[in-house]
Protein backbone atom coordinates (compact mmCIF):
# COMPACT_ATOMS: atom_id res chain seq x y z
CA UNK A 1 0.00 0.00 0.00
CA UNK A 2 1.25 3.19 -0.94
CA UNK A 3 0.59 6.70 1.24
CA UNK A 4 0.41 9.77 -1.20
CA UNK A 5 1.23 13.02 0.67
CA UNK A 6 -2.01 14.50 3.47
CA UNK A 7 -2.20 10.76 4.18
CA UNK A 8 -2.58 10.70 8.28
CA UNK A 9 -2.25 7.96 10.64
CA UNK A 10 -2.78 8.12 14.54
CA UNK A 11 -2.14 5.78 17.57
CA UNK A 12 -4.67 5.21 19.73
CA UNK A 13 -5.03 7.61 22.65
CA UNK A 14 -3.20 6.36 25.65
CA UNK A 15 -3.21 7.77 29.18
CA UNK A 16 0.25 8.79 30.67
CA UNK A 17 0.17 7.30 33.90
CA UNK A 18 2.89 7.10 36.39
CA UNK A 19 3.59 3.88 35.67
CA UNK A 20 4.25 4.83 32.19
CA UNK A 21 6.56 7.68 33.21
CA UNK A 22 8.28 4.87 35.80
CA UNK A 23 9.01 2.73 32.93
CA UNK A 24 11.00 5.45 31.23
CA UNK A 25 12.78 6.10 33.91
CA UNK A 26 13.60 2.13 35.03
CA UNK A 27 15.10 1.47 32.04
CA UNK A 28 17.26 4.03 31.65
CA UNK A 29 19.75 2.72 34.28
CA UNK A 30 18.61 -0.39 33.19
CA UNK A 31 20.31 -0.64 29.85
CA UNK A 32 22.64 0.58 31.16
CA UNK A 33 23.80 -1.89 33.22
CA UNK A 34 22.70 -4.87 31.53
CA UNK A 35 22.63 -7.45 33.94
CA UNK A 36 19.15 -9.04 33.14
CA UNK A 37 17.73 -7.28 36.25
CA UNK A 38 15.60 -4.04 36.31
CA UNK A 39 17.94 -1.37 38.21
CA UNK A 40 15.96 1.81 39.45
CA UNK A 41 17.66 5.12 39.59
CA UNK A 42 17.54 7.75 42.65
CA UNK A 43 14.48 9.76 42.36
CA UNK A 44 13.64 11.75 38.83
CA UNK A 45 11.72 14.97 38.11
CA UNK A 46 9.50 12.11 36.01
CA UNK A 47 8.79 9.82 39.05
CA UNK A 48 8.71 11.81 42.49
CA UNK A 49 6.28 14.65 43.28
CA UNK A 50 8.55 15.88 45.84
CA UNK A 51 11.55 16.37 43.78
CA UNK A 52 9.36 17.65 40.92
CA UNK A 53 7.78 19.99 42.97
CA UNK A 54 11.46 21.47 44.32
CA UNK A 55 11.94 21.36 40.75
CA UNK A 56 9.28 24.21 40.30
CA UNK A 57 7.05 21.79 38.47
CA UNK A 58 3.53 21.26 39.74
CA UNK A 59 3.90 17.43 39.69
CA UNK A 60 6.26 15.06 37.74
CA UNK A 61 5.96 15.15 34.06
CA UNK A 62 7.22 12.38 31.53
CA UNK A 63 10.14 11.95 29.87
CA UNK A 64 10.45 13.39 26.69
CA UNK A 65 11.55 9.84 24.96
CA UNK A 66 8.42 8.10 25.88
CA UNK A 67 6.44 10.09 23.29
CA UNK A 68 9.45 10.18 20.95
CA UNK A 69 8.85 5.97 21.16
CA UNK A 70 5.23 6.37 20.60
CA UNK A 71 5.99 8.24 17.42
CA UNK A 72 8.37 5.48 16.45
CA UNK A 73 6.32 2.81 17.11
CA UNK A 74 3.34 4.63 14.92
CA UNK A 75 6.15 4.87 12.40
CA UNK A 76 6.97 0.79 12.11
CA UNK A 77 3.30 0.02 12.13
CA UNK A 78 2.64 1.98 9.12
CA UNK A 79 6.14 1.75 7.26
CA UNK A 80 7.29 -1.56 8.66
CA UNK A 81 10.50 -2.24 10.33
CA UNK A 82 12.54 0.13 7.56
CA UNK A 83 11.22 3.20 9.91
CA UNK A 84 13.73 2.19 12.63
CA UNK A 85 15.95 1.49 10.13
CA UNK A 86 17.45 4.06 7.80
CA UNK A 87 15.89 8.02 7.88
CA UNK A 88 15.22 10.35 10.58
CA UNK A 89 13.22 11.53 13.34
CA UNK A 90 13.20 14.68 15.18
CA UNK A 91 11.11 15.31 17.80
CA UNK A 92 10.81 18.62 20.03
CA UNK A 93 9.29 18.89 23.50
CA UNK A 94 7.17 21.96 23.66
CA UNK A 95 4.50 21.26 26.61
CA UNK A 96 5.27 19.29 29.88
CA UNK A 97 3.25 15.67 29.78
CA UNK A 98 1.44 15.64 33.56
CA UNK A 99 -0.07 12.36 34.80
CA UNK A 100 -2.90 11.18 33.31
CA UNK A 101 -2.79 13.21 30.14
CA UNK A 102 -4.09 11.32 27.23
CA UNK A 103 -2.15 11.38 24.57
CA UNK A 104 -2.19 10.60 20.68
CA UNK A 105 0.75 10.22 18.17
CA UNK A 106 0.44 11.30 14.79
CA UNK A 107 2.14 11.52 11.87
CA UNK A 108 1.43 13.27 8.00
CA UNK A 109 2.67 12.43 5.07
CA UNK A 110 4.20 15.92 3.34
CA UNK A 111 6.05 14.26 0.74
CA UNK A 112 6.79 11.21 -1.10
CA UNK A 113 9.70 10.76 -3.17
CA UNK A 114 9.90 7.39 -5.48
CA UNK A 115 13.62 6.38 -6.59
CA UNK A 116 14.76 4.69 -9.30
CA UNK A 117 14.71 1.40 -6.91
CA UNK A 118 11.60 1.69 -6.66
CA UNK A 119 11.50 2.60 -3.33
CA UNK A 120 10.12 5.04 -1.73
CA UNK A 121 11.32 7.85 0.63
CA UNK A 122 8.69 9.57 2.99
CA UNK A 123 9.04 12.76 4.39
CA UNK A 124 6.40 13.23 7.27
CA UNK A 125 5.30 15.81 10.02
CA UNK A 126 5.15 13.92 13.51
CA UNK A 127 3.59 15.31 16.74
CA UNK A 128 1.84 14.12 19.94
CA UNK A 129 -1.16 15.57 20.30
CA UNK A 130 -3.41 15.91 23.97
CA UNK A 131 -7.14 15.15 24.41
CA UNK A 132 -8.07 18.43 23.37
CA UNK A 133 -5.97 18.75 20.22
CA UNK A 134 -2.91 20.74 21.42
CA UNK A 135 -0.08 19.76 20.40
CA UNK A 136 2.85 19.08 23.22
CA UNK A 137 5.60 17.43 21.02
CA UNK A 138 6.57 18.16 17.51
CA UNK A 139 8.50 17.15 14.88
CA UNK A 140 9.13 15.50 11.24
CA UNK A 141 10.79 12.16 9.65
CA UNK A 142 12.32 10.45 7.06
CA UNK A 143 11.30 7.00 5.90
CA UNK A 144 12.97 4.98 3.11
CA UNK A 145 10.63 2.27 2.74
CA UNK A 146 10.94 -0.63 0.54
CA UNK A 147 8.19 -0.45 -3.02
CA UNK A 148 5.04 -0.40 -2.32
CA UNK A 149 5.14 2.43 0.49
CA UNK A 150 4.88 0.21 3.79
CA UNK A 151 1.87 -2.14 5.32
CA UNK B 1 37.24 21.74 29.28
CA UNK B 2 34.26 21.74 32.16
CA UNK B 3 34.09 17.93 32.63
CA UNK B 4 34.05 15.89 35.58
CA UNK B 5 31.38 17.19 37.69
CA UNK B 6 27.97 18.57 36.75
CA UNK B 7 25.97 18.47 32.93
CA UNK B 8 25.18 22.47 34.12
CA UNK B 9 29.30 22.72 33.92
CA UNK B 10 29.70 21.59 29.90
CA UNK B 11 30.81 24.02 27.65
CA UNK B 12 31.27 24.03 23.87
CA UNK B 13 34.11 21.40 22.64
CA UNK B 14 33.73 19.30 25.45
CA UNK B 15 34.36 15.87 24.47
CA UNK B 16 32.42 12.89 25.62
CA UNK B 17 33.47 9.42 25.69
CA UNK B 18 33.78 7.22 24.04
CA UNK B 19 31.89 4.46 25.85
CA UNK B 20 31.71 1.12 24.51
CA UNK B 21 29.13 -2.13 24.91
CA UNK B 22 27.14 -4.42 23.30
CA UNK B 23 23.49 -3.88 22.03
CA UNK B 24 22.12 -7.02 23.66
CA UNK B 25 18.82 -8.84 23.19
CA UNK B 26 18.25 -7.46 26.67
CA UNK B 27 19.30 -3.85 26.28
CA UNK B 28 17.25 -4.14 23.16
CA UNK B 29 13.97 -6.13 24.26
CA UNK B 30 13.79 -4.39 27.55
CA UNK B 31 14.16 -0.77 26.29
CA UNK B 32 11.34 -1.55 23.42
CA UNK B 33 9.15 -3.08 25.75
CA UNK B 34 9.49 -0.14 28.31
CA UNK B 35 8.33 1.90 25.18
CA UNK B 36 5.55 -0.19 24.37
CA UNK B 37 7.12 -1.32 20.75
CA UNK B 38 5.70 -4.88 20.62
CA UNK B 39 6.57 -4.80 16.99
CA UNK B 40 8.04 -8.28 15.56
CA UNK B 41 11.37 -5.97 14.56
CA UNK B 42 11.62 -5.23 18.02
CA UNK B 43 10.35 -8.13 19.65
CA UNK B 44 10.48 -11.32 17.62
CA UNK B 45 12.71 -13.74 17.24
CA UNK B 46 14.28 -13.49 14.04
CA UNK B 47 16.13 -10.63 13.04
CA UNK B 48 15.33 -8.37 15.70
CA UNK B 49 16.91 -5.07 15.57
CA UNK B 50 17.41 -2.47 18.56
CA UNK B 51 14.91 0.62 18.25
CA UNK B 52 17.27 3.28 17.24
CA UNK B 53 16.19 5.99 20.48
CA UNK B 54 18.08 3.85 22.23
CA UNK B 55 20.82 6.34 21.15
CA UNK B 56 19.47 8.33 23.41
CA UNK B 57 20.64 6.34 26.38
CA UNK B 58 23.82 6.74 24.86
CA UNK B 59 24.16 10.74 26.29
CA UNK B 60 23.47 9.02 30.10
CA UNK B 61 26.36 6.43 29.69
CA UNK B 62 28.61 9.76 28.32
CA UNK B 63 27.20 11.49 30.99
CA UNK B 64 27.57 9.14 33.74
CA UNK B 65 31.12 9.12 32.98
CA UNK B 66 31.92 12.99 31.99
CA UNK B 67 29.87 14.38 34.38
CA UNK B 68 29.90 11.92 37.65
CA UNK B 69 28.20 13.89 40.24
CA UNK B 70 24.96 14.25 38.04
CA UNK B 71 22.86 16.72 37.12
CA UNK B 72 23.61 19.83 38.81
CA UNK B 73 21.98 22.04 41.54
CA UNK B 74 18.18 21.44 39.42
CA UNK B 75 16.83 19.53 37.41
CA UNK B 76 17.87 18.96 33.28
CA UNK B 77 15.13 19.19 30.79
CA UNK B 78 15.51 17.12 27.70
CA UNK B 79 13.97 19.38 24.91
CA UNK B 80 14.98 17.78 21.03
CA UNK B 81 15.98 14.93 19.88
CA UNK B 82 17.56 14.62 16.40
CA UNK B 83 18.82 11.25 15.32
CA UNK B 84 19.45 9.88 11.94
CA UNK B 85 19.72 6.49 11.11
CA UNK B 86 21.78 5.27 8.64
CA UNK B 87 21.52 1.31 9.18
CA UNK B 88 19.33 -0.88 11.30
CA UNK B 89 21.36 -1.82 14.29
CA UNK B 90 21.10 -5.42 14.72
CA UNK B 91 21.49 -7.36 18.25
CA UNK B 92 25.06 -8.45 18.95
CA UNK B 93 26.59 -5.36 17.55
CA UNK B 94 29.54 -4.25 19.12
CA UNK B 95 28.75 -0.52 19.67
CA UNK B 96 31.00 2.73 20.55
CA UNK B 97 29.68 5.91 20.82
CA UNK B 98 31.23 9.42 21.38
CA UNK B 99 30.23 13.01 21.92
CA UNK B 100 30.68 16.46 21.66
CA UNK B 101 29.68 19.56 23.06
CA UNK B 102 29.04 21.63 19.92
CA UNK B 103 26.27 24.69 21.39
CA UNK B 104 25.62 26.20 24.82
CA UNK B 105 23.41 29.61 24.38
CA UNK B 106 20.56 31.16 26.05
CA UNK B 107 17.38 32.29 24.72
CA UNK B 108 14.18 33.21 26.61
CA UNK B 109 16.04 33.14 29.98
CA UNK B 110 16.57 29.35 29.68
CA UNK B 111 19.87 27.90 29.09
CA UNK B 112 20.83 25.11 26.03
CA UNK B 113 23.33 22.60 25.61
CA UNK B 114 23.47 20.61 22.43
CA UNK B 115 25.34 17.62 22.12
CA UNK B 116 26.46 15.55 18.84
CA UNK B 117 26.59 12.14 19.73
CA UNK B 118 28.03 9.30 17.05
CA UNK B 119 26.86 5.59 17.42
CA UNK B 120 29.50 3.60 15.66
CA UNK B 121 30.22 -0.38 14.87
CA UNK B 122 32.79 -1.01 17.29
CA UNK B 123 34.08 -3.23 14.62
CA UNK B 124 34.50 -0.90 11.72
CA UNK B 125 33.59 2.38 12.97
CA UNK B 126 30.61 2.48 10.28
CA UNK B 127 28.22 5.27 11.69
CA UNK B 128 25.25 3.53 12.92
CA UNK B 129 23.32 6.71 14.31
CA UNK B 130 24.43 10.11 14.14
CA UNK B 131 22.34 12.11 16.91
CA UNK B 132 22.25 15.72 18.00
CA UNK B 133 20.79 16.04 21.26
CA UNK B 134 19.26 19.85 23.33
CA UNK B 135 18.91 20.09 26.80
CA UNK B 136 17.73 22.70 28.72
CA UNK B 137 19.85 23.51 32.32
CA UNK B 138 18.64 24.71 35.37
CA UNK B 139 15.19 24.35 35.02
CA UNK B 140 14.48 25.13 38.46
CA UNK B 141 16.29 28.43 38.50
CA UNK B 142 13.62 29.25 35.59
CA UNK B 143 11.22 28.29 37.47
CA UNK B 144 12.11 30.34 40.59
CA UNK B 145 12.42 33.17 37.82
CA UNK B 146 9.17 32.52 36.11
CA UNK B 147 7.57 32.73 39.87
CA UNK B 148 8.97 36.28 40.88
CA UNK B 149 8.39 37.75 37.83
CA UNK B 150 4.92 36.26 38.16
Amino acid sequence: MSHPAGSQFRTPPRPMTRERMRWYVDIQETVQADTGRIVTQPPTIHDDDAYAKKNGLPGIIADGMISTNWILGLLVDVFGPEAAGRGRLRTKYIAPIYEDQVITACASVKRVVHGATRDAVYELDVWCEDATGVKVTVGDAVVHAPAGGGR
Amino acid sequence: MATGRYTSDLTVGDELGPVRYTMSRFIAREYAHANELHQPCFQGLESPIAPPTLVHIDKLRLYKIACPAGAGPSARIHYEFDATMHEPVPLGTPIESRGKVVSRYEKKGREYVITDIEMRSADDGRLLIAYRDTVILSFKAQAERAGAAA
